[in-house]
């Protein structure tokens, strides 16, 4: 496909100013909130370049610097080289994997020199520009299955090299990309089942087999009845199945030697009915039925399946989901998370000043420069300041968001909308996580968190998003032109 | 995908931006904003309430010396997140305080990450702790403490001991707390509430200990001093006069009831059980000696008083009517009546009151105890007579508590007709208890009580309870129950006679001649305990002058043989030396230092 673009006169005119304003305030809050969680009260010399806040403001400016070359080049570039980046971001990432570096239990680090870089900040540049340019080939159709599965195999391969960096939290920003997908026009039933089936996986912990099993066979009728409207159907299908089963167990439990479970009698009478059902739904030409069965099905297999996917998590993960469901409340697990909603807890509304959150002072939040940045704006800024930065970076997903449905092309408009799938959940997961909201998972706030490679990557992989916009013209397309 | 609409994906895509949005700022505004836990937990996390403890109150002598005072330590405790993650001397470390190198490590790994917890159980002395502070370790805290010191090293029972507070004791009082001391018997149980003072609290930043930040919640209040009413020197005597001794000394001032000195020998060193490394080791060498030198047999010993019990027997027979001073009886080495015989050595015969006190004849209070017992006109039955006895004997402070100030005191032991009826099967009379009357059979005295005794014969008739605090600082006056004369059953004018006797043995003839010191009217009477168990316990009473009484006294050492051989010079020493201030028979003082007693029982 070739497009013509029609410049303007100056590349500059065309910016988004206003996202490139929220950038700008972003990265700025982001210095500042740096500055104060490494802040030392009596240090000798605070323009020292080990100060994390100066390698920061560094690391900002060659960020600008790239960001600004990354304006003048052509965005067609990025559609050519986009699966020679892809290839070079897998390659990286193996020999990461190979003879990184290990932090904090990852190995996921490549270290030149005083400069450490974490390869998948970068890999998501080439992940997202590859998996735009797969979606805008010619025959791409996102209905079609065989598309789907070269989409899934382009994100499973970096997911698979993350999990074995130990770096899984970094490469579950894939599943972000789902927020794309269903731009794109991803079927729902393939959306809902997807995040159905993931509050599963969660809720089968909580929860014994057999509540569950009766939540879901109600949660499943119930929907019937709403899609259908035959209310009496439904109801007399529950009463049979509930009555049945519960006339077996009594009999069946007339025999000790059998000690058979009401579960298992459920179960069994359940899945028994599912023939029925598809008979009846056959016959009643009720076609979202099979969909409803098939899942249900599904569902049913999950729960007693769910601890054996579990034990395929790593220990750490593991203990972080069970400290959030609540299921262990060793104080040592959930350190982190308590430390920091009591930071920013104790924020209120208008929070303690900026430098004197005595939590950040103290290192009483670990992390509180990276991952658990948020805690200083919610400590010394307050209810006020959190909604303020949340503001900030909501509405420059938004932007992009708005930069995406301006695009002319798949390729812009998938790039968009995955950069801002990528920003979206990184906001999601990490305010999440410092608010008790979301299990822990060590991905760092965009823009705000310490860390060049962090930093840098961000800011080029908007500053690209940017450049689209900026040679897009804003008017209708006049196909008279082709 | 033009302008002029969003398209229906592109409109959910932006909703569910929002609801992300949504969830962040709510939750956001729940824990910031609604609820009030977090503010809290916060002040919790950096600001830590630190026990300030008071010093303990001091104890003097009634002359104003000091018995036990301060000694300031050190509690050492660690928060092992503050510690150097490079590790540091732990050999020397562990030399300062005082555990082995394995241990303090082990303790370290055991110990919490960021809460503080206490490194040793003992505190550790100033010099080792400015050696830990020159050492400059991160996570390392010191805090002040204070343990006892005895100047004197005297009146280890008397004073008691001090002790870590135990688990028991803080579910009974929730104002201690683990780690406080808390006084264990004698002084320091007694008068617990006046000593420990008050804890402070202060608010301390955990990361600026020294700032001035640090609040003060609650001041600490120091323990007040007690003035004491023991006589150190007097007491210091005592103690190296019965060396080597089993028994027990007790003095009494009979004007105000204060105990001059109070010694239960064996003693023990009380610095040997200051809170420190080596308590426990002294603890249960000292709980293991057989002579147990950790019972208090001053005012806990049952003994029986032997003869000088005779003295109340002549005084409730003058009070019941049934003896006047000059009725004589005879006695023919002994008292022998049926079945019953009690023995008596070689005297002149027959003898009146001042000559059986003072050469203590058992017949002659065999005969007076029957006439009060068998007394016709007053009782139908002897065993009527033997509860009127009893009363008596109870308002001598014998057979119960004294309510002294000693929280251990015992209450020794006069037997019930109940017990009586129970042992002999109701069939019992005058005769079968005639051996109460010369201070045997089932009757048990406290020294205490003892010497209570001296000082009721010394006052004529009344005591005052003994007691062993003299002032309180703050206080102006003591427990009313000090101040209050309490009277016995027999009227003062018979008690003349028994002094006569009393004095006729120290001074005349008597058994206890020994006691003589010139120009001091000493009197006195002796006891000797017979026993089943070995030789018989030596004890003798006494006070002195016989006019205006400055000092009464009772001595019991057990198996000391006579009364005149163990008791007397003892007594008459510490008389000598409290009423004259010099001693001039230093040879007698070393005759009783090196007397040695053997005790085969206490093995």
């Amino acid at each position: 496909m070739e497009y013509r673009h029609e410049k303007k006169e100056s590349l500059f005119g065309n910016v988004d100013w206003v996202a490139l304003l929220l950038y700008l305030l972003l990265v700025s809050v982001g210095v500042a909130a740096v500055l104060s969680a490494s802040w030392v009260e009596d240090s000798e010399n605070i323009f020292a370049f080990s100060h994390n806040y100066i390698k920061q403001i560094v690391w900002l400016g060659i960020s600008l610097v790239v960001g600004t070359v990354l304006m003048l080049l052509d965005r067609s570039l990025w559609h050519k080289i986009a699966y020679f980046l892809y290839g070079t971001a897998i390659l990286a990432l193996v020999a990461t994997l190979l003879f990184g570096r290990t932090v904090n239990g990852a190995k996921a680090w490549f270290e030149f020199g005083p400069i450490r870089l974490q390869t998948m900040e970068f890999a998501k540049i080439a992940i997202a520009l590859a998996t735009a340019r797969l979606m805008s080939e010619y025959g791409f159709a996102i209905s079609s299955f065989r598309s789907l599965v070269k989409v899934a195999l382009l994100l499973l391969v970096p997911l698979a090299i993350t999990y074995l960096q130990n770096d899984t939290g970094s490469g579950l920003v894939l599943c972000s990309f789902i927020f794309m997908l269903y731009r794109e026009g991803l079927n729902r039933w393939l959306c809902i089942p997807i995040i159905f089936i993931a509050a599963l996986f969660l809720l089968s912990f909580l929860f014994s087999p057999t509540v569950l099993l009766v939540a879901l066979i109600l949660v499943f009728t119930i929907s019937e009845m709403f899609a259908n409207r035959n209310w009496r159907n439904s109801v007399i299908y529950l009463a049979a199945l509930f009555g049945g089963s519960t006339a077996i167990f009594l009999v069946l439990g007339t025999i000790p030697a059998l000690s058979i479970s009401y579960y298992s009698i459920l179960l069994a009478t359940t899945l028994l009915s599912m023939i029925g059902v598809c008979v009846y739904a056959y016959r009643a030409r009720l076609r979202n039925i099979y969909i409803m069965v098939l899942l249900f099905v599904v569902s049913v297999m999950i729960t007693p399946t769910s601890n054996a996917l579990f034990n395929v998590m790593k220990p750490h993960q593991q203990n972080r989901i069970k400290t959030f469901l609540g299921i262990t409340d060793d104080p040592s697990l959930n350190y982190n998370v308590r430390q920091s909603k009591i930071a920013i807890g104790s924020g209120g509304l208008f929070g303690k000043g900026y430098l004197q959150g005595s939590h950040i002072r103290y290192g009483l939040v670990p992390e509180k420069h990276t991952d658990f940045i948020f805690c200083t704006i919610g400590e010394e800024f307050g209810f006020v300041g959190s909604i303020l930065v949340l503001t900030l970076i909501i509405a420059l997903i938004l932007r992009l968001m708005h930069m995406g449905d301006n695009q002319r092309e798949a390729f812009g408009r998938v790039y968009c909308y995955i950069v801002a799938s990528i920003l979206l959940f990184h906001t999601l997961i990490n305010v999440g996580m410092t608010i008790g909201l979301i299990p822990v998972m060590g991905i760092p706030l965009p823009f705000i968190s310490y860390g060049g490679s962090s930093l840098l990557a961000f800011s080029i992989m908007v500053f690209i998003a940017f450049a689209f916009d900026a040679q897009t013209t804003r008017e209708l397309p006049t196909y008279s032109k082709f | 995908m033009g302008r002029e609409g969003l398209s229906p994906r592109a409109f959910v895509a932006r909703v569910i931006v929002a609801i992300i949005f949504g969830a962040l700022a709510l939750r956001l505004g729940y824990i910031q904003l609604v609820d009030d836990r977090y503010n809290e937990l916060s002040d919790n996390n950096y600001l830590r309430n630190v026990v300030i403890y008071p010093p303990r109150g001091e104890i003097y002598d009634r002359n104003g010396e000091l018995l036990a005072q301060n000694r300031l330590c050190y509690d050492v405790s660690i928060v092992r997140k503050d510690m150097p993650k490079y590790g540091f001397d732990t050999t020397r470390v562990s030399e300062l305080v005082g555990m082995s190198r394995e241990a303090l490590i082990k303790k370290i790994r055991q110990s919490p990450y960021r809460r503080e917890s206490r490194l040793t159980r003992y505190p550790i002395s100033v010099e080792q702790k400015l050696l830990l502070d020159e050492m400059n370790i991160g996570g390392f805290y010191t805090s002040q403490r204070t343990v006892r010191q005895y100047p004197r090293k005297i009146g280890g029972n008397l004073l008691g001991s001090i002790n870590e507070v135990s688990k028991a004791q803080i579910e009974r009082d929730d104002s201690y707390s683990s780690g406080d001391y808390i006084g264990m018997e004698g002084l320091e149980l007694a008068y617990e509430s006046v000593l420990r003072g008050e804890k402070g609290i202060v608010l301390q930043d955990i990361y600026a200990p020294q700032a001035e930040r640090n609040t003060i919640l609650k001041m600490p209040v120091a323990g007040k001093s007690i003035v004491c009413t023991i006589d150190a020197e007097l007491q210091q005597l005592a103690e190296e006069l019965m060396q080597d001794k089993v028994g027990a000394v007790v003095a009494i001032e009979p004007s105000t009831g204060e105990i001059l000195t109070m010694v239960s020998a064996p003693t023990f060193n009380p610095d040997e059980l200051v809170i420190g490394r080596e308590r426990g080791n002294n603890y249960a060498r000292e709980i293991k000696n057989p002579r147990m030198p950790l019972w208090n047999r001053a005012v806990k010993s049952r003994y029986p008083p032997g003869s000088t019990f005779k003295v109340v027997t002549g005084l409730i027979g003058m009070q019941e009517g049934v003896l006047r001073p000059h009725y004589q009886y005879s006695c023919n080495k002994g008292y022998h009546l049926g079945g019953e015989h009690i023995g008596c050595h070689e005297h002149p015969s027959p003898l009146g009151l001042h000559y059986a006190i003072a050469t203590s004849c058992n017949a002659y209070f065999c005969y007076v105890f029957r006439n009060i017992l068998e007394n016709k006109r007053e009782y139908a039955i002897a065993k009527d007579g033997f509860e009127a006895w009893r009363d008596y004997v109870l308002s001598f402070g014998f057979g119960r508590k004294l309510d002294s100030d000693f929280l251990s005191e015992g209450a020794g032991y006069v037997p019930t007709r109940e017990f009586y009826d129970k042992r002999y099967r109701k069939s019992w009379n005058a005769l079968t208890l005639l051996s109460l009357s010369i201070g045997q059979g089932e009757l048990g005295c406290t020294p205490l009580q003892m010497a209570n005794l001296a000082a009721i014969v010394a006052n004529r008739g009344y005591y005052y309870i003994p007691h062993i605090v003299r002032e309180i600082e703050g206080q102006d006056s003591l427990d009313t129950r000090f101040y209050q004369k309490q009277f016995t059953k027999v009227d003062a004018k018979h008690f003349d006679a028994v002094v006569e006797g009393m004095w006729r043995g120290v001074n005349r003839d008597g058994t206890c001649q020994g006691a003589y010191l010139k120009g001091l009217d000493v009197c006195g009477k002796t006891g000797t305990a017979q026993n089943s168990k070995g030789k018989d316990h030596s004890t003798f009473i006494s006070f002195a002058p016989r006019n205006n009484p400055k000092i009464a006294i009772a001595v019991y050492v057990e198996h000391g043989g006579w009364g005149a051989e163990m008791a007397v010079p003892i007594a008459s020493l510490i008389e000598e030396k409290y009423l004259t201030d010099t001693i001039k028979r230093p040879h007698l003082v070393e005759y009783v230092k090196g007397h040695k007693i053997a005790y085969p029982m206490y093995k």
